[in-house]
């Protein structure tokens, strides 16, 4: 019996393309294309210009805690506070505005803060050797308490227009004044944020693919031992990968609030689920040395286009959560079935 | 029993070792797993290393491979007091070691492995991906002509082409002491005859080579000199031609030659005296 059932899984799994990372990504992007067809069929409005740039807007913050927890998926660690970190950044960031420092450097201050935190993960990480899962579920505690002390739980409005720029802004925008007085936007110009997630998603690419950094990244999660023995810096190079997720999510955490043009301490809990979601709808393995930026992108779309869609189509976000929820054991049985042959 | 562990007789007693190695001690906790073991190696020496597991082998040469710090002892390369802090320390001063897991990181491909910690470079400070591949497929064709999925994850790769990956990389650098942790335990035939091809090959260059093993033919058909460790300790050293495989046994198993031992090369001692 198991005679004759080998041979044709091996048929099976010959037509599988080469690099299993490659299928996965494929399978990935197939799912995407079919999720935009199946909601522009569904809703004429979906593929609209404004819809497209709105998409684009909400995956981005997704997409940047996506690109920071894919380097320490890829580790073979986790990071658990982004979501919290998310929301201390852009506190902090809202507190300096108030407090009259400008925009650019408070929000530099941020940014700071998140990599702090982040580096704060890789050394309870390497040095006191306490799982990545611990170590950053330590930090989801204490960022998203300091934020709360910090405001005493309030948010901060009336931050000034200039706060709002990079989350409200667009580049190319045209606006038309109508005969009536009101202005007409003819095209409504690409999102900051989107511009942001582009770069900041094709610096990490190359870092991951071009740069012996990178390198390490995949070797450390791939076998640690290995990689030690091989003379990579391995402590140096967790510590780099977590810092690094814990400056994204300061940007993401700036991005956000500027959109609301207002810090928000208690924003952003379970992001960091959707960014672990992201990373692994992408082809990231949660074992380590798998997993890319290109990946994750996809992975943060695919949860974006569902979103949208099925908000435009009346859906509740009860039943998005359901939806996303089986999207990702769906994404992780794909991984599976390749890694079996 | 001590003018046993001064053997190496037809090596010169001139030339300075390439390693010597001087009271090594390493203990863990209570547990002392290396005792006290002085151990030196010559330019174009291969030595093999025996003893049961938890002899204390593995652990001696990790400490020479930089992989664990030593609890005392010093270690001297070519007559200069070296620490080996660290394995990039150990490969620094020439050091190589092919580990008896390989030490391979299974995701990435037979290029990135080999060149793992020390990636070659454009100008521009990027990995030189082009010339990693080209140099890597001419170090590995040399030793396997066969090997040409040099794209795949080395995860995908047979027993065999994983060895050849992890001895490549050991002797792709400047390797002037070379450790091979049972080198041959993954092979078929044809690769183990390639491997001791190889090992000749790298004495004649001068390079001293520790080879720690199980396999008795492998020690009688290599080895210049053979040392068996029992219980952290260094029971007995000597040239491959003054002892017979039992008394090799006899060490390794009880920890002293048989009671009966002459030098199997007695005859020829004598002569020359």
């Amino acid at each position: 019996m198991a005679n004759i059932s080998q041979p044709s899984q091996g048929a099976w799994t010959r037509m599988l393309p080469n690099s299993a990372a490659a299928f996965h990504r494929i399978s990935a992007l197939l799912t995407l294309a079919i999720l935009v067809i199946a909601f522009s069929f569904a809703s004429p409005a979906f593929l609209s210009v404004n819809n497209t740039l709105t998409i684009l807007l909400q995956t981005s913050v997704i997409g940047l805690l996506g690109i920071g927890m894919t380097m320490v998926i890829i580790t073979g660690g986790i990071d658990l506070s982004v979501g919290s970190v998310l929301a201390l950044s852009g506190t902090v960031t809202g507190m300096m505005v108030k407090a009259g420092v400008p925009v650019v450097p408070a929000m530099m201050l941020g940014v700071c803060m998140g990599a702090a935190c982040g580096l704060f993960n890789g050394f309870v990480v390497t040095k006191m050797k306490i799982t990545p899962f611990v170590a950053t579920l330590g930090m989801m505690l204490i960022a998203r308490g300091a934020a709360l002390q910090l405001t005493g739980a309030a948010p901060i409005s009336q931050l000034g227009e200039a706060f709002g720029v990079l989350g409200n802004g667009a580049l190319f925008r045209v606006v038309e004044m109508g005969d009536n007085g009101f202005p007409r936007v003819i095209f409504p110009g690409i999102p900051y944020p989107a511009i942001l997630l582009v770069v900041v998603a094709i610096v990490a690419s190359y870092m991951l693919r071009r740069r012996a950094i990178g390198r390490h990244i995949y070797a450390t999660g791939s076998n640690e031992e290995a990689a030690r023995l091989s003379g990579v810096l391995v402590d140096r190079t967790k510590l780099i990968a977590y810092t690094l997720s814990g400056a994204l999510a300061g940007v993401a955490g700036n991005v956000l609030m500027s959109r609301l043009i207002t810090a928000q301490p208690s924003e952003g809990v379970m992001y960091e689920l959707d960014a672990i979601a992201a990373a692994v709808i992408g082809g990231a393995s949660l074992m380590g040395g798998v997993g890319g930026i290109s990946g994750t992108m996809i992975g943060a779309f695919i949860i974006g286009v569902l979103r949208n869609g099925l908000n435009m189509g009346g859906v509740s976000s009860f039943i998005q959560q359901i939806v996303i929820g089986f999207v990702v054991i769906g994404a992780v049985y794909i991984d599976q079935l390749r890694n079996r042959r | 029993m001590s003018q046993t562990l001064q053997a190496a007789a037809r090596f010169d007693a001139e030339t300075t070792p390439l390693v010597e190695m001087r009271g090594i001690e390493k203990h863990f906790g209570g547990v002392v797993a290396v005792d006290g073991v002085s151990l030196d190696l010559r330019p174009g020496e291969v030595v093999g290393v025996l003893g049961h597991n938890g002899a204390g082998k593995s652990c001696l040469m990790r400490i020479l491979s930089g992989a664990m710090a030593p609890s005392r002892g010093e270690i001297r390369i070519a007559g200069d007091v070296v620490e080996m802090g660290s394995p990039q320390d150990a490969r620094a001063h020439g050091v190589e070691t092919i580990y008896q897991t390989l030490a391979l990181a299974d995701h990435l491909d037979a290029p990135s492995n080999l060149f793992l910690g020390r990636e070659l470079k454009t100008r521009f400070g990027n990995l030189d991906d082009k010339r990693m591949l080209a140099e890597a497929r001419k170090v590995l064709a040399t030793l396997n002509p066969n090997f040409t999925n040099l794209k795949d994850p080395v995860s995908s790769l047979s027993g065999g082409q994983r060895q050849v990956i992890a001895i490549a990389r050991a002797i792709y650098f400047d390797v002037k002491i070379l450790i091979m942790d049972e080198p041959t335990a993954a092979l078929g035939p044809s690769e183990t005859a390639m491997v001791a091809d190889l090992i000749r090959k790298l004495r004649a260059q001068g390079i001293g080579i520790f080879l720690v093993s199980h396999d008795m033919h492998d020690v009688f058909d290599l080895c210049d000199r053979v040392v068996v460790m029992n219980k952290g300790k260094l029971v007995g050293a000597h040239d491959i031609d003054e002892v017979h495989k039992d008394d090799i046994l006899s060490l390794i198993i009880k920890g002293e030659l048989p009671t009966d031992w002459r030098p199997r090369n007695l005859g020829e001692l004598e002569a020359a005296r």
